[in-house]
């Protein structure tokens, strides 16, 4: 009995251990941000914050550009997550439902598209924007997200549709309904979790993206906060409190989301994942 | 992988072709794939196809429209350039030790967390914060942690008596590949763990008790029955922490850029810096080519041998 109280303290502060190594940089960061600059280049570590230094998020947002960062990431984001999830859905139906030619080889090149580095693909894709002038502007950024998320959104729909009982769709074809009414009448509806986990995962991967915004946005305003953030890495001029102010305000929105809508998320990447 | 092998019910064929099948006509699956096929033909395979080309040419960033044909040139020299071969080593050891470490780490903790606790779904929520926070974020929050001199990992060393000399984490040639590689592994856990917290649901309960009441120990319980079912959930993220591994870039490119003198360099850094810095597209593109025929080989190996234990298995 002893022996098993015992395993199960052990257990329990190992679980914490753990708990308080998931969050601590976060914590670190609000920390960092609320700590005045004496404190911060002192002698010993402040291990709290300072709330009397909360002005510092205030500032951040009112000074600097970060609210203009912010707003761009937004739009990037939001924009990114119509078209991901407007073309996976019908591209995951249709591998789901639809026998036809070049099915197995579509659904390889879903897998593949997974292994291409972003860093490698953005030398083409330069030249490509160039062309079509779509260099220095965000629906560039939005076109260019949506195609590397597109692949796991539709794979992470066509296990969802893959889950609905044919039966369910043929009473509304019976009715005389067209594939493209079937789907959105009865298939979207019920498959509305996945599709939030679909638009949580694209809009983060937009949120969050870096390689191609850091190349193909030249004009400081139209920046994302993901290259605003960046640039501070290394630079002198900003105080650290800022930096870690801004960049916490940039990090809030996903972890709150994924907090949020974890269920579904985990739900939808285990299910794209196992299956994909 | 899975999902190729499945088959598919066949689609009933209208009986008279005349009329309208209540499926639309055979084109219908192509109109509802075409928008996204087209998208995915000219953002990813168009840029690929062009990468490939670059690679068997001489081009500069400066002029990058005009390639010279070099044939295998730029593979010959990069193979032959030892620096490459200390990025091929580097990245093994980098996706190596992501693998072990994400997968290890995310075994232990799944299992921490299979048993029932108050607060259970707490700490399963709060773990995927790391998972949760953008990659920038977390490069920018851990340099500052790593921080010679003002940063909480050095200052808790220093205290403890086990302080770096020199003080600097990511400058040192030693100790900055295993900085990124605790970062990466610190996003990593949640995914990998969640993953297979799920998988040791499905574990049958009256088996491991079975196995419990017929005296095996928890090891022998743990390999002969947990360790059978979550084994193909292992693969697969074995398989998706070696891709993902293979192409992650900002992480390492904002903590070290690769450095100190190419201790954090792995096949993107390289790649993108050869791009970028040395303006050398082609090269850069044969560099990205030797990566993304790994991991080619990587899945197409891993397929296969899921194929040859589900036959096994039968």
């Amino acid at each position: 009995m002893r022996g098993l109280r015992i395993g199960l303290t052990a257990r329990i502060l190992a679980v914490l251990v753990v708990l308080g190594l998931a969050v601590f940089p976060l914590y670190w960061m609000v920390v960092t941000a609320l700590t005045s600059n004496a404190d911060l280049f002192g002698e010993d570590a402040q291990l709290l914050p300072d709330f009397s230094e909360f002005g510092v998020f205030v500032d951040a947002l009112a000074e600097g550009k970060a609210g203009g960062w912010l707003l761009n990431s937004l739009l990037i984001a939001v924009g990114t997550t119509i078209l991901s999830v407007g073309l996976g859905i019908p591209l995951g139906y249709a591998l789901s439902r639809f026998s036809f030619r070049g099915k197995a080889v579509m659904t390889l090149v879903l897998l593949f598209t997974q292994m291409l580095p972003e860093a490698l693909m953005v030398v083409p894709l330069f030249s490509l924007f160039r062309r079509f002038e779509l260099l220095d502007s965000l629906i560039g950024l939005v076109l260019v997200n949506s195609a590397f998320v597109l692949p796991i959104v539709a794979l992470i729909l066509k296990g969802a549709i893959d889950g609905i009982p044919r039966e369910l769709e043929e009473a509304a074809r019976v009715d005389g309904a067209r594939p493209f009414k079937v789907l959105t009448r009865v298939n979207v509806p019920l498959i509305a979790p996945s599709i939030a986990a679909t638009a949580v995962i694209a809009f983060f991967h937009a949120w969050n993206e870096y390689v191609f915004a850091v190349t193909f946005i030249f004009t400081p305003s139209k920046q994302p906060a993901s290259v605003g953030i960046a640039n501070f890495i290394g630079e002198l001029g900003t105080p650290i409190q800022t930096i870690m102010a801004v960049a916490f305000m940039f990090t809030l929105p996903a972890v709150a989301f994924y907090l949020f809508a974890q269920k579904y998320v985990v739900a939808g990447m285990t299910a794209g994942a196992v299956k994909g | 992988m899975t999902v190729l092998e499945q088959t598919k019910a066949p689609v009933p064929r209208p009986a008279n072709r005349r009329r309208p099948s209540p499926l639309g006509s055979k084109w219908t699956p192509y109109l509802f794939l075409a928008p996204a096929a087209l998208f995915i033909l000219v953002f990813q395979a168009v840029p690929l196809a062009q990468e490939i080309y670059l690679s068997f040419t001489r081009t500069t960033l400066l002029n990058p429209t005009r390639s010279t044909w070099v044939g295998f040139d730029n593979y010959v020299r990069i193979f032959s350039d030892e620096t490459f071969h200390k990025t091929l080593l580097t990245t093994f050891i980098y996706v190596v030790a992501c693998v072990v470490g994400a997968v290890g780490s995310g075994l232990v903790i799944a299992l921490l967390l299979n048993s029932g606790f108050r607060g259970r779904g707490v700490a399963r929520a709060l773990i995927t914060v790391p998972w949760a926070a953008p990659g920038i974020a977390v490069a920018l929050i851990a340099t500052w942690m790593l921080n010679s001199q003002y940063g909480i990992v050095n200052r808790f060393l220093n205290a403890i008596g086990l302080g770096v000399p020199g003080g600097s984490i990511l400058d040192s040639p030693r100790y900055a590949l295993p900085a990124i590689l605790v970062t990466t592994i610190w996003q990593l856990f949640p995914f990998t763990s969640v993953v297979l917290l799920s998988a040791l649901q499905a574990v049958p309960q009256d088996l491991t008790e079975a196995a419990k009441v017929d005296g095996a120990g928890r090891w022998w319980t743990f390999r002969a029955v947990t360790w059978q079912v979550i084994k193909p959930a292992v693969g697969l993220l074995a398989l998706l922490m070696t891709i993902w591994s293979l192409r992650r870039f900002e992480l390492i490119w904002l903590m070290t850029k690769g450095g100190p003198v190419g201790a954090t360099e792995t096949l993107v850094i390289d790649l993108y810096s050869q791009a970028f810095d040395s303006k050398e597209l082609g090269r850069a593109a044969a560099i990205g080519m030797v990566g993304v025929i790994i991991s080619f080989i990587v899945i197409t190996g891993s397929r296969l041998v899921a194929r040859a234990a589900e036959k096994g298995d039968v």
